[in-house]
């Protein structure tokens, strides 16, 4: 049997940024009812639910509980992923429409962590944490500083990550840091984890994001274009430090290879890339592991001005979660539904056909996704 | 309740581990069934899944695989300690694991060869830390 194909008919998203009064829940259901009426429905066609708890989230927060009953349905498919960042709820959700579990799926993600005054410090508690490595900013300038050590990457060469996302997140009207960043002003500013500066890191946020997915079968018939999922690929990498390189993440590679492979297509079919950014080693490192750029060159790449806008190769074009805001990876997936529409205002790219979308979760795993504006 | 600064060194999954570095020594735990050196200690081999363990003595040296200097505090509990360098090691035994640069330590390069300095923080509780070796 033929697995169902599935496809994105529609997108919401809430303002972004410090959104105080507001529950995460409230927030993913107000970006729910946004993505609805993208899509021209109403509640009562949707079957499925797939929630994405927030960041730390305590109690039932985020969990498809809550959430169905302040939407007030009762779908015959409901999940929540307690890390269901922007990929690893899509795919959930293609799997349950793709085995006949449902048809019309909604995604959520809702957080209000900024207003709340969350803090990704940790505790020190844990006794690995007692040497002080505290914060994804730590590991980060780690893997920074291996691929510095490996491949000759300088600091200036891997500012241009945010740099460039600074430089697309100007036209974007919900990105929290519009004012300018040249590479100058990320050289002078200071070190918060050497070699990492603030603007390598993403910060905290409030918002909620909504995405709907049907059948591609059923996709035709909505008001919108449809975008659909040409191919899908994950893997983990969960052992961690008893990996043999827990630091530069070769796995990604393995997503990769199969995500091209399933798809027919190559680095080089992609019109458009997001590449989930809590920090701006992760681009770095994704540049090279899908193929953009060969192992080690990313650092040329990027400060040849590849990524930025009118270069070769539009990364992150939403600002990503060092300029836009920080949404696990779900408003790149907003990002990327609009430009393959055609709805991004002046930072629209011309002829844009097809996306990748990847993301990963710390150190432990991956996810990407192949979107196109071809049903085939 | 007020969040321990150090570790409880009375719990048993790493008792042994304590009680080595007092005595400045690094013990890791090993499989008795398939020898698999395990880090960070557990109930079973992560490779073979038996129960059977000891507490091994390695070689308490290694190499620099990567490090990141502090600038900022990011939990108010190491901000009377920035700057401060956090190093991850792979140990010439094998395992890999983090620990705090000495201070005042040689040129710091990912690479380099390095030693364990066992430092008493309180009465009793010694910390792994790490420092360069000269060459």
């Amino acid at each position: 049997m033929a697995l169902a194909k599935s496809a994105i008919v529609g997108v919401g998203a809430t303002e972004q940024g410090e959104i105080p009064g507001q529950s995460a829940d409230h927030l993913a259901v107000r970006a729910a009812a946004l993505a609805l009426a993208d899509a021209g429905i109403d509640k009562s066609q949707i079957d499925g639910l797939v929630t994405c708890r927030p960041p730390m989230a305590t109690g039932t927060i985020g969990t498809d509980e809550d959430i169905a009953q302040l939407l007030g349905i009762n779908p015959a498919f409901a999940s929540t992923l307690a890390y269901g960042a922007g990929a690893f709820s899509l795919h959930i959700a293609a799997g349950a429409i793709a085995t006949g579990l449902c048809h019309t799926v909604l995604l959520t993600f809702g957080t209000n962590l900024r207003s709340a005054g969350a803090s990704f410090g940790g505790g020190t508690r844990d006794w690995l944490n007692l040497a002080g490595l505290v914060h994804i900013a730590g590991p980060a300038a780690m893997a920074a500083r291996r691929h510095m050590h490996l491949y000759g990457t300088t600091e200036e060469q891997l500012g241009w990550v945010s740099v460039a996302q600074r430089e697309w997140a100007k036209d974007n009207p919900l990105a929290i840091f519009r004012e300018p960043l040249s590479i100058a002003d990320y050289m002078a500013s200071p070190y918060v984890v050497e070699p990492l500066r603030r603007s390598d890191l993403t910060m905290i946020s409030d918002g909620g994001a909504a995405v709907i997915l049907t059948s591609a079968e059923r996709a035709k018939d909505f008001k919108k274009a449809p975008v659909y999922l040409q191919s899908m690929a994950q893997q983990s990498a969960l052992r961690s430090d008893q990996n043999p390189d827990k630091l530069m993440r070769p796995w990604i590679k393995d997503i990769a290879d199969r995500l091209y492979a399933q798809a027919g297509l190559g680095p080089k079919d992609m019109d458009l890339v997001y590449l989930q950014d809590a920090t701006s080693v992760w681009v770095l490192q994704m540049l090279e592991w899908y193929g953009f750029c060969g192992l080690g060159e990313a650092g040329p790449f990027l400060a040849e001005g590849h990524t930025r806008p009118g270069g070769s190769l539009p990364v992150n074009t939403n600002g990503g979660q060092l300029s836009e805001c920080y949404m696990w990876n779900w408003m790149h997936l907003y990002e990327a539904v609009r430009q393959l529409r055609k709805e991004c205002g002046p930072r629209q790219i011309k002829d844009v056909e097809v996306a990748l979308h990847a993301q990963t979760h710390d150190f432990y795993k991956g996810a990407a996704t192949i979107l196109s504006t071809h049903a085939g | 309740m007020a969040e321990h600064k150090f570790p409880d060194v009375n719990d048993p999954a790493l008792a042994p581990f304590w009680k080595g570095t007092k005595e400045g020594k690094l013990l890791i735990q090993a499989c008795k069934k398939c020898g698999y050196l395990r880090w960070p200690p557990g109930p079973l081999c992560n490779e073979c899944l038996s129960e059977e363990s000891e507490w091994r003595e390695v070689s308490p040296t290694g190499t620099l695989w990567s490090y990141a200097v502090y600038h900022r505090a990011m939990n108010p509990k190491f901000k009377d300690q920035i700057p401060y360098t956090v190093v991850l090691i792979e140990l010439d035994d094998g395992p890999r694991m983090y620990g705090r640069l000495v201070k005042g330590a040689a040129k710091v390069e990912v690479g380099a060869p390095v030693r364990a300095v066992f430092q008493e923080i309180e009465p009793g509780v010694s910390f792994v830390n790490w420092e360069i070796v000269q060459a």
